[in-house]
């Protein structure tokens, strides 16, 4: 029973993640009109920002959570000239060439994080952030206070995000693009305006994912980012392409997944499990299970 | 009437897509307190002339000025700051989206005032205060075109145009959404409609222009209009 405890905390918390990496993914996907596959890297690169800044300030966490968050920030916000160059018509989602100019993006940040970052090593997260001792430990599962803390706060960004989504004036533009960009224009939502916003809003969201991910893990590689974005897009297909509140139930479903086959089967069968349940509603429910939202 | 001063002017207006000239050389012009309305068949451009009004499409050649303020080549963002708006075709409302947010999306640029806005609102439109939680796309048509005339009021503007709201409504509901517009006229709005139901615009306009392939082919009064043999032969049927 403890280990189930354990696993579901750990899953939730994971599963807070997945949920806010997919809803950054998703606004960029239904406002700015892109598909930002590197988004996942552009947080591990915040993460290594976030590192660095442990490192020389006798490990701030408040200096770093804020680098996390402008250099994510600025990340996105360097990258939308470039997106919105080579989108000709912003009515449509354009997703081969903004996936290939994001795919480029990705390799770059990740060959950066390996040649410029403790030679290409993977790095570890003081304990400070990730928790000294263990709060619960059952068998080999122990549960750290930075998982626990991750849980939490992933909890209030996902409430504040889906606030803001819902019962903001940005927020109502957003969805108002989502839904019918031309019609947005109409009732005179600045298009390309809104568009930037919502890459300041999924930078802001990227630095703190960067610091949940670096609690709840402890550790951070180049390579993750990749890992990761593989995910966020299973999660996003599973739940359908834009769906926000799909994004959320499938997010913490496959968070909650992964956890219990870690721990009652196998920690490196849990991307595998991703893949089959992606494949089997693609099989099934090609739309998604709650429906694409282009 | 012909006292009042003009708010919008269009002068020599052309717009092209591509090759396909859309609008040659248009004139027209609105007076604060009119009813103008734009009579024409599918595909004479009254959904263009108001589309690169308020500032979607630029113009090729041309000016439009409102409040004796060029107009022409500014965004349609600032252009509904500036008191212009449009009520898009086919009530384009967002359906996925409650009634209440619909209203809201209109005051985009005039959030100061939108409690009182949509007191007001809800004063005119009743239905649309019961069934402001619901998501529009249970409204039924005539809600929904409802809906889309008052979430521009939301935007308090100076001149309302509306694209063809009798499209696909019931003769009863075109009757009634035509009163609306008569009564908000006479609240003091002044109002820009394109039509192809030209009979029953302009029994309700003070003015109209008769627009053919892109050119103005015709103005007047809505009285002269209405009885112009042309007019009658080509847009009433008698």
């Amino acid at each position: 029973m403890q280990t189930f405890i354990a696993q579901v905390i750990n899953g939730l918390s994971l599963g807070s993640i997945y949920v806010l990496l997919a809803t950054g993914f998703n606004l960029l996907l239904l406002v700015a009109m892109i598909i930002h596959f590197a988004y996942p890297q552009v947080v591990v690169f915040s993460m290594y920002i976030a590192w660095v800044v442990l490192r020389y300030t006798g490990n701030s966490i408040l200096l770093a959570v804020l680098a996390a968050i402008v250099s994510s920030v600025l990340l996105n916000l360097i990258s939308a000239p470039l997106f919105q160059k080579i989108m000709k018509n912003r009515e449509e989602v354009d997703i081969n060439t903004t996936m290939v100019l994001s795919l480029g993006i990705g390799m770059i940040i990740t060959d950066i994080l390996s040649h410029g970052f403790n030679k290409g090593l993977p790095i570890a997260f003081p304990a400070k952030l990730v928790g000294e001792t263990p709060i619960l430990r059952v068998g080999v599962i122990s549960l750290m206070g930075g998982q626990v803390a991750s849980l939490a706060v992933g909890i209030v960004a996902v409430s504040g995000i889906f606030l803001l989504l819902y019962k903001t004036r940005p927020g109502r533009a957003f969805r108002a693009i989502a839904e019918d960009p031309n019609g947005a224009r109409l009732v005179g939502i600045p298009l390309l305006r809104t568009g930037l916003e919502s890459y300041a809003l999924s930078g802001v969201l990227g630095g703190l994912i960067a610091v949940l991910l670096a609690m709840l893990l402890g550790y951070s590689s180049p390579g993750l980012g990749e890992q990761v974005a593989h995910k966020v897009l299973a999660v996003s297909i599973i739940a359908g392409l834009g769906n926000l509140a799909g994004g959320l139930v499938v997010g913490l479903a496959l968070g909650i997944l992964e956890a219990l086959v870690q721990g009652y089967i196998s920690g490196s069968w849990s991307n595998a499990i991703a893949f089959v349940v992606m494949l089997l509603v693609m099989l099934f429910k090609p739309r998604g299970l709650f429906g694409i939202k282009l | 009437m012909a006292q009042n001063e003009v708010l919008l002017r269009v002068e020599n207006l052309s717009v092209a897509y591509g090759q396909i000239n859309a609008l040659k050389e248009v004139n027209l012009e609105v007076r604060r307190g009119e009813i103008v309305v734009l009579i024409g068949a599918n595909g004479a451009g009254k959904t263009t002339l108001l589309e690169t009004t308020l500032g979607i499409n630029a113009p090729k050649s041309g000016e439009i000025t409102f409040k004796e303020r060029t107009i022409s080549g500014i965004p349609a963002d600032r252009n509904v700051r500036f008191g212009l708006c449009l009520v898009p075709e086919g009530r384009g409302v967002f359906v996925s989206m409650s009634v209440l947010d619909n209203l809201l999306l209109g005051a985009h640029h005039n959030m100061k005032n939108v409690g009182r806005n949509l007191k007001r609102v809800y004063q005119w439109f009743p239905r649309l205060e019961e069934r402001k939680n619901q998501i529009a796309r249970t409204l039924s048509g005539g809600e929904r075109q409802m809906l889309a005339i008052a979430r521009s009021l939301m935007s308090a503007p100076e001149l309302i145009m509306v694209d063809e709201p009798s499209l696909g409504l019931a003769p009863i509901i075109v009757n009634d959404i035509f009163e609306i517009l008569v009564y908000l006229n006479k609240e003091g709005y002044t109002i820009l409609l394109s039509e192809q139901n030209a009979y029953k615009s302009l029994k309700c306009a003070h003015r109209g222009y008769v627009l053919e392939t892109g050119k103005v082919t015709l103005s007047g009064t809505a009285a002269e209009l209405l009885n112009d043999p042309g007019v009658r032969e080509a847009y009433i049927g008698a």
